[in-house]
């Protein structure tokens, strides 16, 4: 086995970062592309270019509909993404903050002794993997120029502005805020002139 | 326009181009400054073709290798024109300006 086949397989290897239907139409072409990049007699790809296809793939993966979209649109979907980003980190910092600090802990183990998990903790991680999948929705349906998704995330957003109150704990009140502050520009994004234009034309499409 | 866009569509303002090509070009006319690696190009080129402003012009191959040829649509040509200009007309008032404030300062 060449030096030159070795590299060969390990970009195509890299390539799985990217969506199978844009795989299927370019590696080939992609694959040339970088092997006419390579030096002679590399057998690894580079950190830099690696780092390139992994970061490319995966904007590729989240901007599934990119396609007959608006930059405003892109724009409010990725800000979604981060919605989810820092849900995710809430819901991670809560559990170990859960688990390790103040009094849950205290019951947390009492859970572990004789009493059953406690229910409230149980629910609060569902209903935080709940929030996170329901961004994840919102950003590809959005993406995809659903109009209904764009009514949805925006009643969901007037939920959290009304929830924005009801929160106790220090911590989850400045999550509440920064998601808030995610999700503001977001709904805003979605109702400009150049966003109605993307879902109007995708209503049609859809009707036609 | 990002500049790496910009300087794409410059690449096949003159004719098409396959996904190597573009690469060196962006090189040299950027005098070397940008390096663009093929994750980026063919993100962009996903992108420029969606948004119809670049179209494909062919394949070929050479020596086992796929090579595919992209070339403007009379949108990407009028896309990059009124960029070329605006940017033009920027530098021209940025050099002006200069030479304004040259004429007391340098």
């Amino acid at each position: 086995v060449t030096d030159g086949s070795k590299l060969e397989r390990r970009y195509r290897r890299s390539l799985v970062w990217y969506p199978p239907q844009f795989r299927q139409e370019n590696s080939e072409e992609i694959v040339a592309v970088l092997m006419a990049c390579s030096r002679d007699g590399q057998r690894r790809p580079g950190l830099a270019a690696s780092a390139d296809l992994i970061r490319s793939g995966l904007s590729m993966r989240l901007r599934p509909s990119a396609r007959s979209s608006a930059p405003t649109v892109r724009a409010a979907v990725r800000l979604m993404y981060t919605g989810a980003a820092v849900t995710t980190l809430s819901l991670v910092i809560g559990i170990i903050s859960l688990a390790y600090v103040g009094q849950g802990a205290a019951t947390l183990r009492a859970a572990g002794r004789n009493q059953p998990f406690p229910v409230a903790i149980a629910v609060g991680i569902v209903v935080g993997l709940a929030e996170i999948a329901l961004w994840l929705w919102m950003a590809r349906a959005n993406s995809e120029g659903r109009n209904w998704a764009r009514v949805i995330s925006t009643v969901l957003f007037g939920l959290a502005t009304l929830h924005l109150s009801g929160n106790k704990d220090a911590l989850q009140v400045v999550f509440a805020l920064v998601t808030w502050l995610v999700a503001l520009p977001a709904v805003w994004l979605l109702w400009r002139p150049a966003s109605s234009e993307v879902f109007k034309r995708q209503s049609v499409t859809q009707a036609g | 326009m990002q500049e790496a866009t910009f300087l794409i569509l410059t690449a096949l303002a003159n004719g098409s181009q396959h996904g190597y090509g573009i690469i060196t070009d962006v090189q040299e006319i950027s005098g070397g400054r940008v390096l663009m690696r093929p994750g980026t190009l063919y993100t962009a080129l996903d992108r420029l073709h969606s948004d119809g402003l670049i179209e494909v012009d062919g394949e070929e191959i050479v020596e086992g290798r796929l090579r595919r040829y992209y070339r403007l649509t009379p949108e990407g040509a009028k896309t990059l024109s009124s960029e070329a200009t605006r940017l033009q007309a920027h530098a021209t008032t940025a050099l002006t300006r200069l030479k304004l404030a040259g004429g007391m300062a340098l």
